[in-house]
C-alpha cells in the first residue's frame, strides 16, 4: 500500500512527471512531506495542494468496516475461526483452539514439548474438516533443525489410527507439510516475505516458525550497542508481514 | 489588507513573479484587478483570477479574525471555557476508581494516552471504551459512535460482543432498578447490533496508511457527526521498525499529533492513543519508559501507565492538568474492565453512581 505509485492514485500525468523529478514516485514520499514542502515541489497553491493530499489520501487509506460487518462475517464461517488442538482444556481456555488470523506465540523452558506441540498442530492442521482439521497445507520454518518426520508419522498413526489406516494416506499428508530449514535471520527473514505466492499456490492453511528466539538470540548479542536496535527492526519487521499474511488468508500462525 | 504578498497561500513560481514585479501588499494586487495583473507579470487572466479569488479569501478570513469572529483562531473567556466543560460528558471506564483518578472517565476535546507493556490491557480498555461511548445520556453516557484504528491487529470482533453484552446487561439491570419510562425507552436501541454497527474500524498496516487515513478523518467525522471517540490502537507500532530517519518520524509524529489535537477540538471528541514500552538502559539499572522518545511525551494532553506489580494489573496516571498523580489497581473480567473489589451496593446506589447527571432528577422524584 505504501509503495503504491502516485500515477495509480489518480493524479494527472504531468503532476507525476513534475513529482518524480524530486524523486517522489509513491504515495509514501507524498505524504512525508510538510505542506510547504508539497508547495514548493508541486508548484500549487494551499489549497490545490490540500486536495492532491485527499486524493492520495484516499488511494492509500484502509477501507472501513463497522465492527457488526466484522461479527456477521465471522459467524457465517464459525468453523474456520479455530484450530482445535484436541486437547480439551487447552481449547476451552482458548475459546475454541488456535485462533485462525492472528499470531500465536508459545514460549517455554528447553524440553517442554514446544516442537511436538507443533508436529501435533502439523498433523491436525492436514486433517479434513469433519475431523477438525484445516484441510490444507503446511509451512514450518525450522531454525533448530529439530523437526523429525519419522516423529511425524509417528504422531499421525498413534493419534489417529482410523483415518490413516494406510501408507497412501501417511504419504499424503507428509506431501502436504512444506519443510524449509533457514539458519540465518536473513534467510528466514526473505523466507517469510515469498510466503504470499507459495500461501496461494500451494493452498496452505497454516504456518509454523520454530522458533524465532533461537535464531534472533545466536546472531544479535544485545550487549553490543547497535545490535538492539537491529534485532527488534529485524523482530518487528517480521512480525509485520506474518500479521499480514494471516489475517489476509485467515489461517493461524 | 495589508498583509504582504510573500505571506499569501499562492503558488510559489506565481509568488516569485509578484515579487519580481514589485508587488508588496495585498491591498495592491486587489487595486490592480485581473487584467491588469495578467499584463504586468505575463500570466493568463484566468490564472490572475483565481490568484485574486485566494487573495481575498484570504483577506476576509483575516479580517473576520481581527473582529473576533469564528476562525481558525477563537478566543473566549475562561468563564465560557468553565460553562463547557462542566456540561462536557466523560466516557466512563466501568472501572470506578480509574474514572476517579481520570476525573470522572475519559474526557472529550482530550488527546489521552495509554502506555502499557504487552498484555497489560490497553486494547482491551480500548474496546471498553468503544462500547462505553455508546451509552445513551440517561445512564450518564455521552452517547456517540467510535472509530477505531488498527494498526497491530489486536481488535477481535468476540471479545467486543462480550463486553457489548456485558454493559447492556448493566444498563437493563439499571432500567429495571428505577423503573423509569425514558430508561427503558433508550435500552430499546441500545442493543448488540447496534452499538456493534457503530464501531467503524480501520486497520492500517504501515504508518502512509495512518497518516492517510489521520488526513481523511475530519472529512470522515463531518460526515459521521456522532462520533465521540477516536481510538487508534498501537500508535508505536508503525513508526518502531523500518525507520533510519529519526527526524523524519519525530516531525511525522508531531504532524500527527497535532492534527489529531484539531479534531478532538473541532469534533469535540476524546482522542486515545495506546503507545509500548521500551527500556531505556541507563548507567546502572534499565526502566521501562512510554516509547517514541521524549518529544512525543508533550503530544497527549492524560498520560495512563499502565502495568504490573507482581499479579496485579495497576494504572497510574502520569500526566494530567487537573488531577492529581496516582495509582489504582484494576481488574479484567470476562465483562471487560473491572475495579478489584467491586463496590459491596445494592442496585440503586449501583445507578447514582453510573449517572451522576440523573442524582438531581432522581431526588426530585422522591420528594
Amino acid at each position: 500500500m505504501a509503495a503504491k505509485k502516485l500515477r495509480r492514485a489518480q493524479l494527472s500525468q504531468e503532476m507525476c512527471e513534475r513529482l518524480s523529478r524530486y524523486q517522489i514516485t509513491t504515495c509514501q514520499d507524498f505524504l512525508c512531506l510538510s505542506l510547504l514542502e508539497l508547495m514548493k515541489v508541486t508548484g500549487q497553491s494551499y489549497y490545490e495542494v490540500q486536495k492532491l493530499l485527499c486524493k492520495v489520501s484516499q488511494a492509500c487509506a484502509p477501507k472501513m468496516q463497522t465492527a457488526y460487518e466484522m461479527k456477521l462475517r465471522k459467524s457465517v464461517n464459525p468453523s474456520s475461526a479455530f484450530l482445535s488442538t484436541t486437547l480439551h482444556s487447552l481449547d476451552r481456555v482458548l475459546h475454541g483452539g488456535v485462533p485462525c488470523g492472528s499470531l500465536t506465540e508459545i514460549t517455554s523452558p528447553p524440553g517442554c514439548g514446544k516442537t511436538q506441540f507443533c508436529i501435533m498442530l502439523s498433523v491436525l492442521a492436514t486433517l479434513p474438516l469433519s475431523m477438525g482439521g484445516l484441510d490444507g497445507a503446511v509451512i514450518y520454518i525450522d531454525t533448530e533443525s529439530a523437526f523429525s518426520a519419522e516423529r511425524l508419522i509417528e504422531i499421525a498413526a498413534n493419534r489417529f489410527p482410523t483415518y490413516f489406516d494406510s501408507d497412501e494416506k501417511l504419504l499424503c499428508m507428509t506431501r502436504s507439510i512444506h519443510l524449509y530449514r533457514e539458519l540465518t535471520c536473513c534467510c528466514v527473514l526473505k523466507r517469510i516475505m515469498s510466503l504470499e505466492e507459495e500461501i496461494i499456490s500451494k493452498r496452505v492453511k497454516l504456518i509454523i516458525i520454530d522458533s524465532v528466539a533461537s535464531v534472533v538470540r545466536k546472531e544479535f548479542d544485545t550487549k553490543l550497542q547497535g545490535n538492539l536496535a537491529e534485532r527488534s527492526n529485524f523482530l518487528t519487521r517480521g512480525a509485520s508481514v506474518l500479521k499480514y499474511l494471516a489475517e489476509e488468508f485467515s489461517i493461524p500462525v | 489588507m495589508q498583509r504582504e504578498v510573500g505571506t499569501l497561500p499562492l503558488a510559489p513560481a506565481l509568488r516569485a513573479r509578484l515579487a519580481a514585479a514589485g508587488f508588496q501588499t495585498a491591498q495592491e494586487l486587489l487595486d490592480t484587478g485581473p487584467c491588469g495583473l495578467s499584463k504586468e507579470i505575463g500570466i493568463s487572466r484566468e490564472e490572475a483570477l483565481e490568484a485574486l479569488q485566494v487573495v481575498r479569501q484570504e483577506c476576509h478570513g483575516d479580517a473576520a479574525r481581527t473582529a473576533g469572529g469564528s476562525g481558525a483562531t477563537r478566543k473566549c473567556t475562561a468563564l465560557e471555557l468553565l460553562e463547557e466543560e462542566q456540561t462536557q460528558g466523560f466516557i466512563i471506564t466501568f472501572c470506578s476508581a480509574l474514572d476517579n483518578i481520570l476525573g470522572g472517565g475519559v474526557q472529550l476535546t482530550k488527546i489521552t494516552e495509554i502506555c502499557g507493556a504487552p498484555g497489560v490491557g490497553k486494547t482491551q480498555l480500548c474496546m471498553q471504551l468503544a462500547v462505553d461511548v455508546q451509552i445513551p445520556e440517561c445512564f450518564g453516557g455521552v452517547a456517540g459512535e467510535a472509530v477505531f484504528i488498527d494498526t497491530e491487529g489486536s481488535f477481535m470482533v468476540d471479545r467486543v460482543v462480550d463486553i457489548a453484552a456485558a454493559c447492556v446487561q448493566h444498563c437493563h439491570l439499571i432500567a429495571e432498578a428505577q423503573q423509569e419510562e425514558d430508561l427503558r425507552k433508550a435500552l430499546e436501541t441500545f442493543s448488540l447490533e447496534n452499538i456493534l454497527s457503530h464501531i467503524y474500524y480501520f486497520r492500517c498496516r504501515d504508518y502512509t496508511e495512518l497518516l492517510a487515513q489521520v488526513y481523511l478523518l475530519p472529512e470522515f467525522l463531518s460526515e459521521h457527526s456522532m462520533v465521540r471517540l477516536v481510538v487508534i490502537d498501537g500508535i508505536a507500532f508503525p513508526f518502531r521498525h523500518d525507520f533510519e530517519d529519526l527526524s523524519l518520524r519525530t516531525r511525522l509524529l508531531n504532524g500527527l499529533a497535532q492534527q489529531l489535537i484539531i479534531i478532538a477540538n473541532d469534533h469535540k471528541s476524546a482522542v486515545v492513543l495506546t503507545n509500548q514500552m521500551t527500556t531505556r538502559i541507563g548507567q546502572s539499572q534499565s526502566t521501562l519508559v512510554p516509547a517514541l522518545g521524549e518529544s512525543w511525551g508533550h503530544a497527549a494532553t492524560v498520560r495512563l501507565i499502565l502495568h504490573w506489580d507482581n499479579s496485579q494489573r495497576l494504572a497510574t496516571l502520569y500526566k494530567s492538568p487537573s488531577q492529581k498523580e496516582s495509582t489504582i489497581a484494576y481488574h479484567i473480567t470476562s465483562h471487560g474492565f473491572r475495579d478489584v473489589q467491586p463496590p459491596a451496593v445494592t442496585h440503586s446506589t449501583e445507578g447514582t453512581e453510573l449517572n451522576p447527571r440523573k442524582r438531581p432528577r432522581t431526588e426530585e422524584g422522591k420528594q
